[in-house]
């Protein structure tokens, strides 16, 4: 069997990388709990954060992890007139035109990538991305811990963004709401836009630390957008506390089936459970106990 | 839940009277198959390549069609089902011997049983579930089989015997869309179809009236699965080999709903026209697959916003503009 080692170390850095999921699925959770938008390129919002980190490293020479602002900024500014120009006329016409103009625009997305980057596998290069941490008997890669904090105070960040600030309020209104809130004076198309925005946002940061732990290629939206998918589901849509609690079930579940099966095994099991807890618990398994 | 676009009815063709409409389909149909059928033995080598692929992808088209046009249920899953269709078909045929027919339908049944496996999962929640859920199970299968050794690994399977001649190949093809044509005329000119829409327009006044949405929806699926599965069966004798990334590959998905929403969704000759549309671009395209791709998809965004209907719906639009219609 395995070693007390082995054992420690796979929780450990199963509950770091949940949490560096959290944040991937933050995005996907906002536009789905505000929007009710199903935003299927969500993947490729993450691999552009994570493309876009790569470039700067490269050309610039800024740290991935001081660019972060930088990235999430841009990639906000490019995902405002996306949705301005392209979600916002298809408000009403119910869920599924918004979702598969998404579709359209990953696919365009991915092969841009293609067509730009080549499909060769690429990691963000950092000195601490392959450093060991050894706190006793745990031996994590430093940028486990790293992207575990960073997530955790985008988390509350955008936890505290929305429940105490007046754009806050604007936004929960829109999303329980949005006729009611625009006859009230709200501004819904814009909060949309800006919804959007920070969901990118919260994606190309994910992207970044994700490209910096792991690799990634044109291709690997796909397999985040689902894996995102499944810990929304499992918190709760628009749950924030909800996302962290089942992005690092998920992360622990994954990793330790890594260990157990082999690590191509770990996001087959991501999938699995998910389609498992869209079969007997769709409505999350933390929602029920937080509203 | 609704289909991307309309809600209103739209009328398979326009003639005057509904008897006139339920019939016509059982009299143009048989006539449109004997000219088709007809015309195999005249196509040069060229013209049975793109026939082959004409006739498969409008085979898709119909049971994507049934399922997301009538049905409104949008799915992102055709990989799966398209995969499994081909991986069983490369399993069974060992021996020249075997019969192609029924290891086609065998490749339909497996990909029936996963519907109806994962059917629970992806009907719990309404509407959008059912697209990521179908997603995910293209994605789990894909990357169960790459890491399965059993079936090949990520390297794949290689047909045991020789695929037959490509003439022969249009052949199936033919006979896989007349199969899936009579399955799809059955489905929408009978009873069912009015229940399907009944169910994608209001499932709660469908379920107050004493259908069941659940058996309905499962009937749709089950049967839009075993036509991909068959589909995917024949792809698999044609090219004589699988493996994850190609036959489990989100390509068929895309090409699969492209042609049905650029064509006209819910519309009877959507799938056609959509079949005859892609082909035509990926052959003025076939050295940039990837601009081929992105192309595709910016076609759609613009199709879901200014064409609801696609190709088939502008068309008729236009005509009952002309005609001084008052629609």
């Amino acid at each position: 069997m395995w070693s007390f080692d082995v054992v420690a170390n796979s929780v450990a850095s199963g509950v770091l990388l949940g949490g560096m999921l959290a944040l991937t699925a933050l995005g996907l959770s906002i536009s789905l709990g505000v929007m009710r938008l199903v935003n299927l390129a969500h993947g490729e919002f993450l691999v552009a954060g994570a493309y876009l980190a790569y470039y700067l490293l490269q050309v610039t020479g800024i740290d991935p992890i001081l660019g972060l602002p930088l990235v999430g900024l841009a990639l906000a500014a490019l995902a405002w007139p996306l949705q301005q120009w392209l979600i916002a006329p298809l408000s009403n016409k119910g869920m599924e035109a918004p979702m598969m103009t998404m579709f359209g625009v990953s696919i365009i997305l991915q092969n841009l990538y293609l067509l730009m980057f080549t499909a060769d596998t690429r990691a963000i290069d950092t000195p601490y991305a392959a450093r060991a941490l050894h706190v006793g008997p745990v031996t994590v890669s430093a940028i486990y811990l790293i992207g575990f904090a960073i997530s955790c105070v985008l988390l509350v960040s955008v936890h505290l963004l929305v429940s105490r600030t007046s754009f806050g309020r604007e936004l929960r209104a829109s999303s329980a709401d949005p006729v009611a809130a625009a006859a009230m004076g709200v501004d819904v198309k814009r909060v949309h836009g800006l919804t959007f925005a920070l969901g990118a946002a919260c994606a190309a940061m994910g992207g970044v630390l994700m490209g910096t732990a792991f690799s990634f290629t044109p291709t690997t939206g796909a397999t985040y957008l689902l894996i995102s998918f499944a810990v929304v589901v499992l918190g709760g849509v628009g749950n924030i506390f909800g996302t962290l609690v089942a992005g690092i079930s998920l992360g622990l579940l994954q990793s330790l089936a890594a260990m157990v099966l082999g690590d191509g095994y770990r996001d087959l099991v991501g999938l699995v459970i998910f389609l498992l807890a869209l079969a007997l618990r769709p409505q999350g398994i933390v929602a029920a106990k937080v509203r | 839940m609704s289909a991307i676009v309309s809600r209103a009815p739209v009328p398979a063709v326009p003639t005057a009277s509904p008897s006139a409409q339920r019939l016509w389909p059982w009299a143009t149909l048989p006539v449109l198959f004997i000219v088709l059928a007809a015309s195999v033995p005249l196509l040069s080598d060229y013209g049975l390549e793109i026939a082959f692929r004409l006739l498969l992808l409008i085979t898709l088209a119909e049971a994507w069609n049934l399922l997301a046009g009538y049905g409104g249920l949008v799915s992102l899953g055709t990989a799966s089902f398209f995969g499994l269709g081909a991986y069983t078909l490369t399993k069974l045929l060992s021996d020249p011997s075997d019969s192609i027919i029924l290891a086609m339908l065998a490749g339909g049944v497996v990909a029936a049983l996963m519907a109806l496996l994962v059917s629970r999962a992806v009907f719990r929640l309404r509407g959008l579930y059912f697209t990521v859920g179908t997603l995910a199970l293209a994605e789990a299968l894909r990357l169960f089989m790459v890491n399965y050794r059993g079936l090949g690994g990520a390297s794949g399977l290689f047909l045991a015997v020789d695929p037959p001649a490509q003439r022969e190949m249009v052949w199936l093809a033919l006979g896989l869309l007349a199969f899936a044509t009579l399955v799809v005329t059955l489905a929408t000119a009978t009873r069912f179809s009015i229940l399907l829409r009944a169910v994608r327009d209001d499932e709660d006044a469908a379920n107050q009236i004493g259908i069941r949405p659940f058996r309905i929806k499962l009937i749709a699926f089950l049967l839009a699965s075993t036509l991909t599965g068959m589909a995917g069966a024949l792809q698999a004798l044609k090219v004589g080999t699988v493996e994850p990334y190609g036959t489990f590959g989100i390509q068929w998905t895309v090409a699969v709903l492209s042609v049905v929403i650029i064509g006209g969704q819910g519309l009877r000759l959507g799938p056609a026209v959509g079949a005859v549309f892609l082909v035509a671009l990926s052959e003025l395209l076939a050295e940039y697959p990837a601009l081929q791709l992105a192309l595709t998809g910016a076609i759609l965004i613009g199709v879901i916003r200014l064409a609801p209907l696609g190709l088939v719906g502008l068309v008729q639009r236009l005509l009952a503009r002309k005609k001084g219609g008052t629609r």
